[in-house]
């Protein structure tokens, strides 16, 4: 007997031939195999109940590692996923300033902005214009760079999506989370090197008025 | 393995892996214990046979959910991390096998389960510890389309959708597979 199978018996091991298809002498070879291959230990495999936490602990360092948001920053790609072309019409930007918001403080204001600003702040708007986007987020210095804290909600049939947040006077770094995988500078806003090979947008506030930049 | 309408069914009162990739993108570090729970079984009966042992598959899976984890944003479809998360275990498995060849695959082989003596014969018990032996023997691709063929039970077409490799190619993979093991076993006669 030849060490290869019959091409035949391979089928019938495939399972695209009933073994009674084949000469006697094929298929006593075929049943044969057939018995060793179903001797084959097929029961479901349970790993030990300790992985997952083992899992959870390494990710749990991991996301609270510094390195982390660092590597994520420098490997996040700098051109958007809607493309160059989009990303051109997403020029369209930053935000605007607005104003001093007179209720801060008093009682009564209704505003959840309102109530979360303080008396030396402002409210400004953020704005990027991403059409094929799924979910924008605002991340930046003022919200711990937490890139599921400041939402952008769509406005408008172009794809606009616009924040408005209260900001302290000073100066804030920040950039956008777009799809919750691309950080993106804003595009009309001054930038600062990150440290880490990438940019960061700048918004500056000031106690008395806003400014557009 | 499979994955069936009944897995779909049983899925719709939980989140979909979709969500919670994303849900994990954008910083709820803790829903990825949902996909640790979900996965953490689907695939460790194949890499314990890659492998040779279920020492070496709970490892192998454990690194592959935080390598997972570490590169959650390269997952271009969240809607199958099933799959994806598949490719990042099979590449361990692979990397693993390469590293320790054939020789500490044999040792292994005496770890792995063979069906319950007391329910089968002696003789199929040993058949099967033999066939297990030889097929660590194989080459990593080989032993690979041999298990998602006979121990997974895909079809051919499901393996090449899983693995992302022709059926013809597949096929002429799993037919040396069968000569080789012949050989093999043969040998140990």
């Amino acid at each position: 007997m030849s060490q290869a199978f019959d091409p035949r018996v391979k089928q019938v091991l495939d399972g695209e031939r009933p073994a009674g298809d084949l000469p006697l002498a094929l298929r006593a070879e075929a049943e044969a195999a057939q018995r060793v291959l179903a001797a084959l230990d097929r029961r479901e495999v349970s790993l030990s109940p300790q992985l997952d936490a083992r899992v959870m602990a390494a990710v749990r360092r991991r996301a609270a590692s510094p390195r982390r948001r660092a590597w994520r920053w420098f490997t996040a790609p700098s051109v958007p996923p809607w493309g160059l072309a989009a990303a051109a019409a997403a020029a369209f930007v930053a935000f605007l300033l607005l104003f001093r918001p007179a209720s801060v403080g008093s009682p009564g204001a209704a505003s959840p902005l309102a109530t979360a600003a303080g008396p030396e702040s402002v409210y400004v708007r953020f704005v990027l214009t991403a059409p094929t986007a799924q979910h924008v987020a605002l991340a930046g210095t003022f919200n711990r760079w937490d890139p599921s804290a400041t939402p952008l909600t769509r406005v408008g049939a172009e794809g606009t999506w616009m924040v408005t947040v209260p900001l302290t006077a000073g100066q804030h770094q920040y950039a956008f989370v777009v799809d919750g995988q691309r950080w993106v500078p804003d595009p009309a806003a001054p930038k600062v090197d990150d440290g880490f090979g990438r940019k960061n947008s700048v918004v500056s506030v000031t106690p008395t008025q806003g400014r557009v930049l | 393995m499979r994955v069936t309408q009944g897995d779909r069914v049983e899925r719709t009162a939980e989140p979909s892996d979709g969500a919670v990739v994303r849900a994990v993108l954008t910083g709820d570090v803790e829903q990825y214990s949902v996909l640790v729970r979900r996965y953490r079984d689907r695939y460790a009966r194949y890499a314990s046979r890659m492998l040779g042992s279920l020492d070496a598959a709970e490892d192998a899976v454990q690194d592959a959910l935080i390598r997972a984890f570490d590169q959650l944003k390269q997952c271009r479809d969240p809607d199958n991390f099933a799959g994806w998360f598949f490719l990042i275990l099979r590449n361990r498995c692979f990397a693993e096998r390469r590293r320790h060849k054939r020789v500490d695959g044999l040792e292994h082989a005496e770890e792995l389960a063979v069906p319950d003596v007391s329910l089968a014969s002696l003789e199929r018990a040993e058949q099967a510890r033999s066939l297990e032996r030889a097929l660590l023997q194989l080459t990593p691709e080989q032993r690979e389309v041999f298990v998602l063929k006979h121990v997974e039970e895909l079809s051919y077409d499901e393996i090449s959708a899983r693995v992302g490799t022709g059926v013809a190619a597949l096929k002429m993979r799993m037919h040396r597979a069968y000569d080789r093991l012949r050989e093999l076993l043969r040998e140990t006669r």
